[in-house]
């Protein structure tokens, strides 16, 4: 049973369901965040999967480490990257989210639309 | 409603990711796609053409040197736009701030941590300067690093903290990583090669291998320090925005 065995496949999809559903449902602009960690996690865990081999060992050359049994180093590599560039992200938006809370007092997303709303509609009267 | 919607629309997702994944090939498989096309080579000639001996640091540090270029250009963009955003505490005045924090860590807690960090700091040194031959590498250290400053940082204080890393010392080391690696290009193209090539045909023949490494440790400190000293800062920036919150 394919499935069964790329079990590790099946959990980075789970993971990914878990994250997109912390994302749409939740109204905690930190929650959301928190959501959006989770599938990045998960992309990573999946990519890092995709270089297993089985019985493989780092790909470090030392002594008479023979290369071909060594696990895939590209996905590992590009995973740094990939983690490197999430770090930047949640920072710029916690960041963003603080500014957020100052100016509203919420981190309630429909709250915080409806404030927005409501001083667009103060800016029209006002003109009008 | 919208709950239930949402669910839907993540259950059909949730139904294709996992068709996609029953006829994806069996994990750990040697004869699979991705262990077979470009990877052999990289194993194979990774120690003669880098003189890494962990290949991961080879590909990326060498290999893939533009792309990490860009992505130390990631983190300094980043840090600049939290900068921009949140504003940076002032020099001086950071003595201000008094410690807001209602709950007082414990003589246990102060003791611990002046204790833990400086080993904690010694294994991120470890992991920085051994990364181009067992698992570590720049990133790595300096996200210890940070990690290090988080610690010490939530117990004594941001006035403390920023005492020990004072700001100047970090704004001089923010660029340390994009800086090292324009440098180390830059040493490449005089030494005969190209930009970003560790190689100098031209001037050292004889010199090769470990000129090589001694470029690629150079890249590794300024990524470890430059990464460190960001985090460190992004850390600071979004302390002093809560301690305005609390004292105003």
């Amino acid at each position: 049973m394919r499935l069964l065995h790329n079990y590790h496949y099946v959990a980075a999809m789970v993971l990914f369901c878990i994250g997109l559903y912390t994302v749409i449902v939740r109204r905690n602009i930190v929650k959301k965040l928190i959501g959006l960690n989770i599938m990045e996690t998960s992309v990573f865990f999946f990519f890092i999967s995709l270089g297993y081999l089985d019985g493989g060992m780092a790909p470090i050359r030392v002594g008479k480490a023979d290369p071909s049994r060594m696990v895939n180093p590209l996905p590992q590599a590009l995973i740094l990257t990939g983690i490197v560039v999430a770090v930047s992200v949640t920072a710029l938006a916690l960041s963003l989210v603080i500014l957020l809370y100052r100016q509203y007092g919420t981190l309630d997303v429909d709250r915080l639309m409806r404030e927005e709303e409501q001083s667009e509609t103060a800016e029209r009267e006002e003109r009008g | 409603m919208k709950r239930t919607v949402s669910l839907l629309f993540i259950a059909a997702l949730a139904a294709l990711l996992l068709y996609v994944v029953a006829n994806m090939p069996p994990m750990g498989d040697p004869a699979n796609p991705t262990a077979t096309h470009v990877i052999p080579r990289y194993l194979e000639n990774a120690e003669e053409e880098t003189h890494t001996e962990n290949v991961i640091t080879g590909i990326i540090l060498n290999y893939r040197g533009y792309d990490t270029m860009g992505e130390v250009t990631v983190i300094f963009c980043a840090l600049a736009a939290v900068l921009a955003v949140l504003g940076r505490e002032r020099r001086g005045a950071i003595e201000g701030f008094v410690d807001r924090s209602e709950v007082v860590s414990s003589t246990i807690v102060r003791t611990m941590v002046r204790f833990m960090v400086p080993f904690i700091l010694l294994f991120s040194l470890y992991t920085i300067f051994h990364g181009e031959s067992s698992p570590g590498g720049g990133f790595q250290g300096g996200a210890i690093i940070g990690g290090s400053m988080i610690v010490f940082t939530t117990i004594f204080g941001l006035a403390e903290s920023s005492r020990r890393v004072p700001q100047r010392i970090r704004a001089a080391l923010e660029g340390a990583a994009v800086m090292g690696f324009f440098l180390v290009g830059a040493l490449g193209l005089l030494g005969g090669g190209e930009f970003l090539t560790y190689a100098w045909p031209k001037v050292a023949p004889g010199l090769q291998p470990s000129l090589v490494v001694w470029l690629t440790i150079l890249v590794e400190v300024g990524i470890g320090l430059g990464g460190a000293m960001v985090l460190t800062s992004i850390l600071f920036a979004m302390i002093r925005e809560e301690e305005i919150a609390t004292a105003s």
